[in-house]
């Protein structure tokens, strides 16, 4: 990978700059062990299945069931006008790793285990996240 | 070569300090006093100790800063930091480091005081790159992930979770030390604060101050000693990550291994167990453990706690002193395991003594759901 015009700098040398880099140009990329053929998160220098070095970056299908979720209850403070309920989702993506990750626009009561989820990259400059939202309400 | 640490050492003198509250002093404070009332306990000294075993949140050297402050100089010391399940794999450590003669006398130490501030809750100084961008609140995020999974997997409900809470609320009734001993109803529990959805307050263990420490010997010492020995007659560990992302299953912990490498070292089975001392960090922990470890199996965790069945006058005892949901948890539990079963197996447990206890399995727990440490402990009888 080289750097882009939206990233200045060096280019990306370890997995976790990669991976970085990819959710910055606003792709979830994955690394696959080229192997035994794994899929692998978190990003590292090795497969944690089979202990290969040989690792190479490609394309996620971005989709995913939702294997856990917690919801946070915060209690209302005057001026933090923060959301009462923060949902934090566990996600098996379909190439077989997991993430933790939100459904920022799906109320916490409407956050089923077992859903199926997209993801997407969000986020400013600098600061930018893989999210998910539904499957369902985009068919 | 075979498992020859079954028998090697026994717990000699146990002690605690500063439970609840110790306003003004610090987490060295109070284990100190917790060190000098184990070696009390055993008849010893802190000139015989010359081996130290020592874990905390609040100090990034341990078991260095625990030599300075008690002014000794073993000549082993081990600073695994495995989080609240340091203290159990300690033990294993300990028979082996005895075993060896590395040390005679060994150490088994922790004190923190989060409660009244000295050293409040201190987040561990690294934490999981990709989990942090979304806000969990650890450690309970994960725990509540792990008891959503697994209602969602097995249909656990939350009466089951408060059936946890229930139990060790009415063993730390029969306990004078306890935190909290007033009454509990389950509608006080299903109706206490969400507070990581779906766990309430009362599926949420204490957070309180305390120290505790344990002391071993090899068993010829240990007969000349004051008190009756605690035998150690097996233990395992086991760790496959550290983020609850990582977590291959977050309805099986790494309990199904360590449980199982216990047991395999102590000739024993679930069946053989008279009391059980489970890390209850939430309540969760405790259904989990239940079939991680052997006693019912995997998803039955809710059904097999129902009716009273792990608290006084149930089925199985379980977490006898209150555990860490109502007797003390300040921060790290899982010394507070071996000091309770030593008192078991001594008789001396008062209100609360299981009748002829000769075996009673700890576990302890560590960070999210990620390090998982079993020792058995018996009398003289189970040699
Ligand atoms: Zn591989």
């Amino acid at each position: 990978m080289t750097a882009s015009p939206d990233r200045p700098g060096p280019p990306p040398t370890g997995p976790d700059q990669q991976f970085q880099a990819h959710v910055a140009d606003g792709r979830l990329w994955l690394q696959t062990c080229q192997d035994c053929g794994s899929a692998i998160f978190m990003p590292r220098i090795l497969c944690p299945h089979c202990h290969s070095l040989s690792l190479q970056w490609a394309p996620a299908s971005g989709l995913g069931t939702v294997y856990t979720r917690s919801v946070l209850h915060r209690r209302p403070k005057p001026g933090d006008d923060r959301p009462t309920e923060h949902a934090i989702i566990l996600v098996d993506l379909d190439e077989g790793p997991r993430i933790m990750s939100r459904l920022p626009d799906t109320p916490a009561a409407d956050i089923r285990i077992g859903m199926r989820v997209r993801a997407r990259i969000a986020g400013e400059d600098g600061a930018r996240v893989v999210l998910f939202d539904p499957e369902e309400s985009k068919t | 070569m075979s498992n020859t640490l079954k028998g090697a050492a026994a717990i000699v003198g146990v002690g605690t300090a500063g439970l609840g509250e110790a306003p003004g002093f610090n987490a060295m404070d109070i284990q100190a006093l917790a060190v000098r009332a184990a070696l009390e306990d055993a008849g010893l000294s802190l000139a015989d100790v010359d081996g130290l075993f020592c874990a905390n949140m609040s100090h990034t050297f341990p078991a260095i800063s625990t030599i300075e402050y008690l002014g000794i100089a073993p000549r082993w010391i081990d600073g695994t930091n495995t989080g609240g399940s340091s203290f159990v794999a300690h033990a294993m450590s300990a028979a082996m480091a005895l075993q060896a003669g590395l040390c005679d006398v060994a150490l088994i130490c922790y004190g923190a005081t989060m409660r009244t501030g000295a050293g409040r809750m201190v987040p561990a100084a690294e934490q999981p790159t990709y989990e942090i961008p979304h806000q969990p609140r650890y450690p309970m995020t994960a725990y509540a992930m792990a008891a959503a999974r697994h209602m969602a997997q097995f249909g656990t409900t939350r009466e089951h979770l408060a059936e946890v809470a229930l139990a060790a609320r009415a063993w730390a009734q029969l306990n004078p030390d306890a935190f909290e001993r007033g009454d509990l109803t389950m509608e006080d529990v299903l109706s206490s604060r969400m507070v990581l959805e779906p766990l309430t307050l009362r599926d949420c263990c204490l957070l309180t101050d305390g120290a505790g420490a344990v002391v071993m010997t090899r068993p010829d010492r240990a007969r000349d000693l004051a008190q009756k020995p605690a035998y150690f007659l097996g233990g395992g560990v086991a760790s496959y990550n550290r983020a609850i992302s990582e977590m291959p299953d977050l309805t099986t912990t790494a309990a199904k291994d360590s449980g199982a490498r216990a047991y395999a070292m102590a000739g024993l089975g679930p069946a053989d167990m008279n009391v059980l001392q489970l890390y209850d960090a939430f309540t969760i922990n405790v259904i989990l453990f239940l079939e991680d470890l052997g006693f019912c199996p995997k998803g039955e965790g809710g059904a097999f706690v129902s009716g009273g069945h792990i608290a006084p006058g149930g089925g199985l005892p379980v977490n006898t002193n209150g555990g860490g949901l109502s007797f003390t948890h300040p921060g790290m539990y899982g010394i507070f395991t071996l000091i309770e079963a030593t008192r078991q197996l001594r008789g001396e447990a008062g209100a609360r003594q299981i009748p002829d206890a000769e075996t009673v399995l700890c576990h302890g727990n560590g960070i999210t759901l990620s390090h998982q440490a079993t020792a058995i402990l018996g009398s003289e009888n189970t040699l």
